[in-house]
């Protein structure tokens, strides 16, 4: 899946040095396009986050461990700006984005089901639960630009994401299940004894959030992005009931852009 | 500052907001009773402490006419009624209910006080009860014997509860171990070996062997130290003779082992073999119970002697054995030993004679049925 993403960031990168080169050759469309009010940028950039229940439920005791994958975005962003002020506009964009996550956390009599064979085992978790989180995906930001001043624009939005690849998948050690709650038969995991799972086809494809940020131009042409983006919706469909808490994504993306 | 420094700072600040989330420690949800003591040397064995029962076996100078006061440590901040140190009459059994710290659990367990306790020598296998599990999607049989006074005398122990977990049974044909008819005489009991499906093998443990012995399974062990988890014998009172029954064996197509990453290889040209035998052992405090690690160990100074089927074969008919009970070198029983009721003894049969290290081949079966222990007669 990793080649993939890879090949897909390759052509995009391929096109838009194409687009880069066609508008340097052509000025003159590039001024026309300018007066109408348009503006259109290039950018890439990086994100730090992850999938998170809010609150976190009294269940979870610790993080032991949080490591964000490198997130990778590349995205295209076309801005109308409105009236003669130019104060303010409107920005439609595509993104392709990864997102990623690993985290350890210690819970406590925590809901749990496996299910297997037609069958469901569930009970209450005490001990570890490991999780990696992938996903890859296109993001289609719609915001309301307004320009603060010469070199700093803010942004805000809804955005729309369909998530081509999933996985969600990860596995418990190092403590103990009491099958059906938790009165019940108690079984320890220890040393090497992991139960695995994988709920990589209980993720959603479609999200939705809300996208707010600043855009400062170091250059004529070049920005850098700062913004955060909070999912609306839990990662998870709405009939997976076996995470009892909902998880939202919630990332601070970071980049560049270049404005021709 | 660059831009390596931004994010240190970004993920310092995020694991710190992350924390400070944290709510506070939800109170204990679980009403386990962890211990139990009884004041004074009355007893004969550690009690055994099952999630619902408790066994409490003591000398044979203690008279149950007198009432005993258990000590029981429970999950922290639980309670239990009738309060730990409560003096009971214990000629019966007698119930009590532990509460969790949050107050939403309960859990009644039945403690019994066992005394010169002699189980049954013949066993038929006539009597099950079926035990519900995963919240009554399925349920196996838990094999009894009644004693001469009519009484329920002794439960088989087996591992089928932790069998449930695999996630492949449904009625209690379809777990290891399970009452069917075509015995000698009425019903039979049946071991076979099966699949515990992709997460039995996810936990390195492919296969489980059908098995039945005297004694207890500790299913918290089941997963992570599954020798462990069988613990062997119960006390024993008199000196045995020989051992004898019928038996049926069909061995399962493919024998495979499992290696150490938990994958199951077939093995050409080995055929599986089951297990039925008997084994005395002398307990002391630092050995309480013999289990898969060390049942029929050569070295083990504790085992006094067995009796094991030397011939054991594939049949489709009944095989009638009958062997003798031997002392194992140098070992003899002592009569003042055997009285105090120092001595423990099991009875132990399994399809898979390799199962505990799960390997074997799916499908291999034993039948069972009118099994005697013969011991000499006491003056």
């Amino acid at each position: 899946m990793k080649t993939t993403i890879y090949r897909i960031v390759a052509i995009a990168a391929l096109m838009l040095a194409s687009i880069a080169g066609v508008s340097a050759q052509r000025n003159g469309i590039h001024e026309k396009i300018t007066r109408l009010g348009f503006e259109f940028e290039v950018n890439a950039g990086t994100s730090l986050g992850g999938a998170t229940p809010l609150p976190l439920p009294a269940e979870i005791r610790h993080i032991d461990s949080y490591s964000p994958d490198l997130d990778l975005q590349l995205g295209l962003l076309v801005t109308k700006w409105l009236g003669n002020e130019r104060k303010w506009g409107v920005a439609v964009g595509a993104r392709l984005e990864t997102r990623g996550m690993k985290t350890r956390a210690t819970v406590k009599n925590y809901g749990m089901e496996i299910l297997d064979n037609g069958k469901k085992l569930s009970g209450r978790w005490t001990g570890k639960v490991q999780t990696k989180y992938h996903s890859q995906q296109l993001v289609i930001p719609i915001t309301a630009v307004y320009r603060i001043n010469r070199r700093l624009k803010a942004n805000l939005g809804p955005y729309l994401a369909f998530a081509f690849s999933n996985d969600f998948d990860g596995y418990v050690s190092d403590g103990y299940l009491r099958e059906g709650d938790p009165t019940g038969d108690k079984y320890v995991f220890e040393d090497d004894s992991r139960a695995s799972y994988d709920f990589g086809d209980e993720l959603r494809h479609f999200q939705w959030g809300m996208r707010g940020g600043v855009s400062w131009a170091a250059y004529k042409h070049l920005v850098v992005n700062a913004d955060l983006t909070w999912g609306c919706n839990n990662i998870f469909k709405s009939s997976f009931k076996t995470v009892n808490f909902s998880l939202y994504p919630i990332y601070l993306n970071i980049g560049f852009g270049y404005i021709f | 500052m660059n831009l390596k420094h931004i994010f240190a700072f970004i993920f310092a600040a995020s694991v710190f907001m992350m924390s400070s989330c944290i709510k506070d420690e939800p109170l204990n949800a679980e009403c386990d009773i962890l211990s139990v003591i009884l004041p004074g040397d009355v007893l004969n064995r550690q009690p055994v402490i099952g999630n619902n029962k408790i066994t409490l076996i003591v000398r044979n100078n203690v008279s149950l006419l007198q009432p005993l006061a258990p000590e029981f440590t429970l999950t922290p901040g639980a309670t239990i009624e009738p309060p730990s140190g409560t003096p009971l009459n214990f000629l019966m059994p007698q119930t009590y209910t532990v509460t969790s710290q949050d107050g939403q659990w309960h859990k009644t367990y039945t403690v019994e006080v066992q005394k010169n306790n002699s189980i049954n020598l013949a066993y038929d296998f006539d009597n099950v009860r079926q035990i519900p599990a995963l919240a009554g999607m399925c349920s196996y049989d838990e094999f009894y014997e009644i004693g001469p006074g009519g009484k329920e005398s002794m439960v088989w122990a087996s591992a089928n509860s932790a069998y449930a977990l695999s996630l492949q049974a449904s009625t209690p044909s379809t777990f290891p171990t399970y009452q069917a008819d075509g015995g000698i005489n009425g019903k039979c009991a049946v071991l076979t070996t099966r699949s515990t499906g992709s997460w039995g093998a996810r936990l390195k443990k492919p296969i489980a062997a059908g098995n039945l012995f005297i004694g207890t399974f500790d299913s918290s062990a089941a997963v992570s130290q599954p020798l462990k988890a069988t613990h062997f014998g119960t006390p024993f009172f008199n000196e045995p003779v020989s051992f004898s029954g019928y038996y049926k064996y069909k061995p399962g197509e493919t024998y495979c082992e499992t290696d150490k990453d938990g994958n199951f290889l077939p093995v050409p040209g080995k055929t599986d073999l089951f297990n039925l035998y008997i084994v005395l052992y002398e307990t002391t405090p630092e050995l309480q119970w013999l289990d898969g690690t060390n049942v029929l160990d050569r070295d083990n100074p504790h085992i006094i002697g067995s009796a094991e089927i030397p011939d054991r074969h594939a049949s489709d008919e009944w095989v009638e054995f009958s062997v003798p009970f031997i002392l194992w070198p140098g070992k003899t029983i002592d009569p003042e030993k055997l009285k105090d009721g120092m001595y423990n003894v099991a009875v132990v049969m399994s399809s898979s004679q390799d199962g505990d290290y799960f390997s074997g081949a799916i499908g291999s079966t034993l039948q069972v049925d009118k099994l005697l222990i013969t011991c000499k007669t006491q003056n």
